[in-house]
């Protein structure tokens, strides 16, 4: 009986093909995106000698910055896989569907578009290969053989990703197995802890205290290996705090909003700080890199004068992975606010509609969908950059951080991070205008 | 005799094959509450969104007449027939429709603001529809803590806060029980007829429409009828 119902549950509905289309873009960008640096960062492992090591850990660290963000957005593209169901599901569970059923409805619907987008990224993977070969790192390309993953770990993805999203299908939908009517009318305004902020300080104070004491650790691989945590940990808990700090500022702007795109976007964002966050999140990481690059591009302008050869050619392969990991950063970033932004019209497709008919400009409806990204974007890649540069502090000293060489890459990859999240809003404006005009 | 508020005629709209309309003459005087009838698919919500600028016939006229003269609807473009909708009339669909995220007051007042209104004077008359339509101390829920009822009241403030002279409603108790659509339906009309503006609205349900004061029939895309009520 459930595999009948998810397959009735399958076929195109009110929003048509986009429905399924645009879960499984999202997943094919993940597992493309991960396989990717996955693969650059495999070609690492075939050296043996000693800077290979070196490379390795710095592998590790552009792994860690960009495995995070990309596994909170692959969270993303699972809820909204489930999300897209959500409204049928609850209604299932108010026809007496089983909790149970639901459950496996939702499992079994996520898992399958997962691994058709896993499947699609598997195969944008393998043509971005030789590309990828031709990357240079120590003099001379990777290669296409040397970034290529072994066949086990291309299978093995795509079940990963489809668990993943089966899991995260599961976990969204506790509130439709719980209270189904409460998904359906949206009764409960969503609260969070101030836990959150204790949690996220304390998190960046550690952070700060490994960068204080690294001079003294005993081996570059201790060395190294405490950047990762510090970096790993200081960007998860950007994920903690974001939506609190998010939602309170918004809560300000919603009381004294005078115009009715204002009033619409801090409600928006109220009304789930955490999908707000999620929208934006790529930037997080982007405004986190900025800090990082930009100070590490100053750190490499001294060690580049003062070098030989060797060391020349190691800030070149170091000042690559910079721009290859900002890069990769900003494709996570448009890859969420374009895929959110569509499939944000197409659930509200209908309340549009009725706001044409009462008469309010496109213009407006466009407006508060513009600031219920763009405000949150602010403090998002404000707070970030703010958090890197407290943790960055101890290890280049305030000396470098305001170096104006330093200042310039940090405001570049802002407003290039910015720009692009612009461009994904503009990018779906024509959606909104047929949604409203359907 | 009252003077007509909306005068359409020859209205004709298909989509694709299937012809919605197909010749609809239909005039409607101030402060009259008129009952569209008809089965799914006869055309009614068709001819409902085309006396509203909603929708633009393929063929015919719409006259809108106020104060301030007479608007040839049908020759408005995409953006004066929004401010119209906005300015001059009222909606109340079946769902409701109203906005999940904002309050009840601040779904009634945002109406106001869109025409230029302050917020702190759009939220004040706001209130006042509010409590006018039994729903004080209730402004700062949100839409999904109403009841269906409720919501549809709120609704019908959003509607009647512009001073809109033309409420249009589309099924506006079609998701309600018997009861509380009778509730609706006597808040409808006390907020529109009662104050000398006037109703138009679209059901399939006998007993709304025999508390309109004229109900028309409609089969096919025309009108086969036409009925005064007792």
């Amino acid at each position: 009986m459930i595999a009948r119902v998810a397959w009735l549950l399958a076929r195109p509905g009110t929003a048509g093909a986009a429905a399924s289309a645009l879960p499984v873009t999202a997943f094919g960008i993940v597992t493309a995106l991960l396989l990717t640096v996955i693969g650059g960062a495999q070609a690492f492992w075939t050296w043996t000698d000693d800077e290979g090591v070196l490379y390795q850990a710095l592998a590790v660290i552009a792994l860690v910055l960009l495995v995070v963000p990309l596994v909170s957005l692959g969270g993303a593209a699972a809820r909204l896989s489930a999300r897209r169901r959500d409204d049928r599901l609850a209604t299932l569970r108010l026809l007496g569907a089983t909790p149970a059923a639901v459950s496996a409805l939702a499992v079994i619907e996520s898992a399958v578009l997962a691994a058709v987008g896993a499947v699609a990224g598997v195969v944008v993977y393998l043509a971005v290969v030789p590309l990828l070969g031709l990357i240079e790192f120590r003099g001379e390309p990777l290669s296409a053989s040397g970034v290529l993953l072994p066949w086990p770990v291309l299978v093995a993805v795509p079940f990963g990703i489809a668990a993943l999203a089966a899991l995260s299908a599961v976990l969204g939908l506790r509130q439709v197995v719980i209270s189904p009517l409460g998904v359906r009318t949206r009764q409960e305004a969503p609260r969070l802890h101030w836990v959150r902020v204790v949690i996220g300080v304390g998190v960046v104070a550690l952070a700060f205290g490994l960068m204080a004491v690294l001079r003294v650790a005993p081996t570059t691989m201790v060395i190294l290996g405490m950047l990762a945590v510090a970096f790993g940990a200081s960007l998860a808990v950007l994920n903690l705090i974001g939506p609190w700090v998010i939602r309170l500022v918004a809560r300000g702007q919603a009381s004294r909003a005078k115009t009715p795109a204002r009033l619409l976007a801090a409600r928006t964002v109220l009304e789930s700080p955490k999908g707000a966050w999620r929208q934006v999140g790529g930037v997080a990481m982007t405004s986190f890199m900025a800090v990082f690059a930009g100070t590490g591009v100053a750190v490499l302008g001294v060690m580049g004068a003062e070098g030989d050869a060797e060391s020349q050619l190691l800030v070149t392969d170091i000042r690559t992975g910079i721009l290859i990991t900002v890069v990769g950063s900003f494709l996570m970033v448009a890859c969420s606010v374009g895929v959110n932004q569509a499939a944000g019209i197409l659930d509200r497709g209908e309340l549009y509609r009725s706001l044409d008919m009462l008469g309010m400009p496109v213009a407006t409806m466009d407006a508060a969908r513009r600031r219920a990204v763009m405000s949150p974007l602010r403090i998002t890649a404000i707070g970030s950059a703010v958090t890197a540069a407290i943790v960055m502090l101890p290890l280049t000293g305030i000396t470098l951080i305001v170096a104006p060489e330093s200042l310039l890459v940090i405001a570049g990859v802002l407003a290039a991070g910015i720009g692009i999240v612009w461009l994904g809003l503009l990018a779906t404006r024509p959606v909104l205008e047929r949604a409203a005009s359907a | 005799m009252s003077s007509f508020v909306i005068e359409a005629a020859g209205l004709s709209r298909s989509f694709g094959s299937t012809r919605a309309l197909a010749g609809v003459d239909l005039s409607v005087r101030t402060g009259e509450s008129l009952a569209i009838m008809g089965a799914s698919g006869s055309g009614k919500t068709t001819l409902l969104h085309c006396l509203a600028g909603i929708t633009r016939p393929d063929a015919g006229t719409v006259g809108f007449v106020s104060g301030a003269g007479r608007v040839e609807v049908t020759g408005l473009g995409e953006r004066e027939r929004s401010r119209l909708r906005r300015e001059a009339f009222g909606f109340v669909f079946q769902q409701g429709l109203l906005i999940p995220e904002l309050t009840a007051v601040e779904n009634v007042a945002l109406a106001l603001m869109l025409n230029g209104m302050p917020r702190a004077r759009a939220e004040e008359h706001g209130r006042g529809w509010l409590a006018a339509l039994g729903l004080a101390g209730m402004e700062d829920r949100r839409i999904g803590q109403l009841s269906g009822g409720q919501a549809q009241r709120v609704a019908i403030a959003r509607a009647q806060v512009t001073g809109a002279s033309v409420v249009f409603a589309d099924e506006p108790t079609g998701a309600l029980d018997s009861a509380t659509s009778a509730d609706v339906m006597r808040a409808l009309l006390d907020s529109t007829t009662g104050q000398g503006r006037t109703l138009i609205l679209v059901t399939h349900d006998a007993e709304v429409a025999g508390r309109c004061s004229r109900i028309v029939d409609m089969r096919d895309g025309r009108i086969v009828g036409e009925r005064v009520s007792a």
